[in-house]
């Protein structure tokens, strides 16, 4: 993860990256028309046992797409973000900004998703830059070492993101 | 961290009273009666705010009779502040997911080609 190792200035605390690499046991096409037809995202977006009861994608660069994902308590989650590169079937770039309930934003992310061919399976690598958006509230907390990246009113947005683990 | 347990943290930061309880608390122990004093509240209104932060573990009671002072616990905040940790979760679930519902696409791709072949 970059950054974990220089937590001083403000940029290296609340922005992070993340790199994942998976192997699918499915064509590239599939994988990749698996991201953008709405039909298929509203099946796997989202933490276990979550369900999108809306997914909306406007598949071209600069379209933008909006995901409601409902936990299995019944609280939603609303997400979205826009389409900056689509390159059928190799490549997805995207913006992806996860919402409180107020429509707030308490994460601002940018994901690039690459799809390999490796022998009729697809190698897909996620990368994807994400700052947690940080309120006032916390220098009134400033004291506190706890390493706050959120502020306490938009924490609860966050369940969004832990609660798949309750399944 | 058990994720009830992250449940329960969440639920006693959704209220405001709470949240400003645990700000006071930020700056140093503090009383029942020293907390109760800025939200105009009853002592007994506050000291149910307090227990349900006492269950989350966000803040710990003295048990000297008198003034019991109420300290805050940072343990239940550090790990929810840790987004890092919950967002790489989402994307690794996701993908989780998508690979569980490719697979699934397959099977049943396969079981229709073979009612195909039946015919």
């Amino acid at each position: 993860m970059a950054g974990s190792n220089a937590r001083s200035s403000e940029e290296t605390t609340n922005t992070r990256e993340i790199v994942i690499t998976r192997v699918f046991d499915a064509p590239r096409e599939l994988v990749f028309k698996a991201w953008l037809d709405p039909g298929h995202l509203a099946q796997w977006w989202g933490p276990k046992g979550f369900t999108n009861p809306i997914c909306e994608v406007d598949a071209r660069p600069g379209g933008s797409w909006r995901v409601v994902m409902r936990a299995p308590d019944g609280s939603e989650y609303p997400c979205k973000g826009i389409y900056r590169e689509i390159v059928a079937p190799e490549r997805l770039v995207f913006s992806n900004m996860a919402e409180d309930g107020e429509g707030n934003p308490v994460l601002d992310g940018f994901t690039t998703v690459t799809f390999e061919d490796e022998g009729g399976k697809t190698k897909l690598t996620l990368r994807t830059r994400a700052t947690a958006l940080v309120p006032e509230a916390v220098s009134r907390l400033g004291g506190m070492d706890v390493g706050w990246s959120l502020s306490l009113d938009r924490l609860a947005a966050r369940v969004a993101l832990i609660a798949g683990r309750e399944c | 961290m058990q994720t009830d347990h992250l449940s329960t943290t969440f639920s006693a930061l959704a209220d405001p009273t709470r949240r400003a309880i645990l700000a006071r608390l930020a700056s140093g122990q503090a009383s029942v009666t020293e907390l109760a004093q800025p939200f105009e509240m009853s002592m007994p209104a506050v000291s149910k705010h307090l227990k349900v932060l006492e269950r989350a573990g966000l803040i710990t009671q003295g048990r000297e009779a008198q003034w019991r002072p109420c300290r805050l616990e940072a343990g239940p905040l550090k790990d929810i502040a840790d987004w890092v940790e919950q967002y790489r979760r989402f994307w690794e679930q996701s993908l989780d997911r998508l690979d569980g519902y490719l697979k699934a696409l397959k099977r049943k791709e396969k079981n229709d080609g073979r009612k195909q072949r039946k015919k």
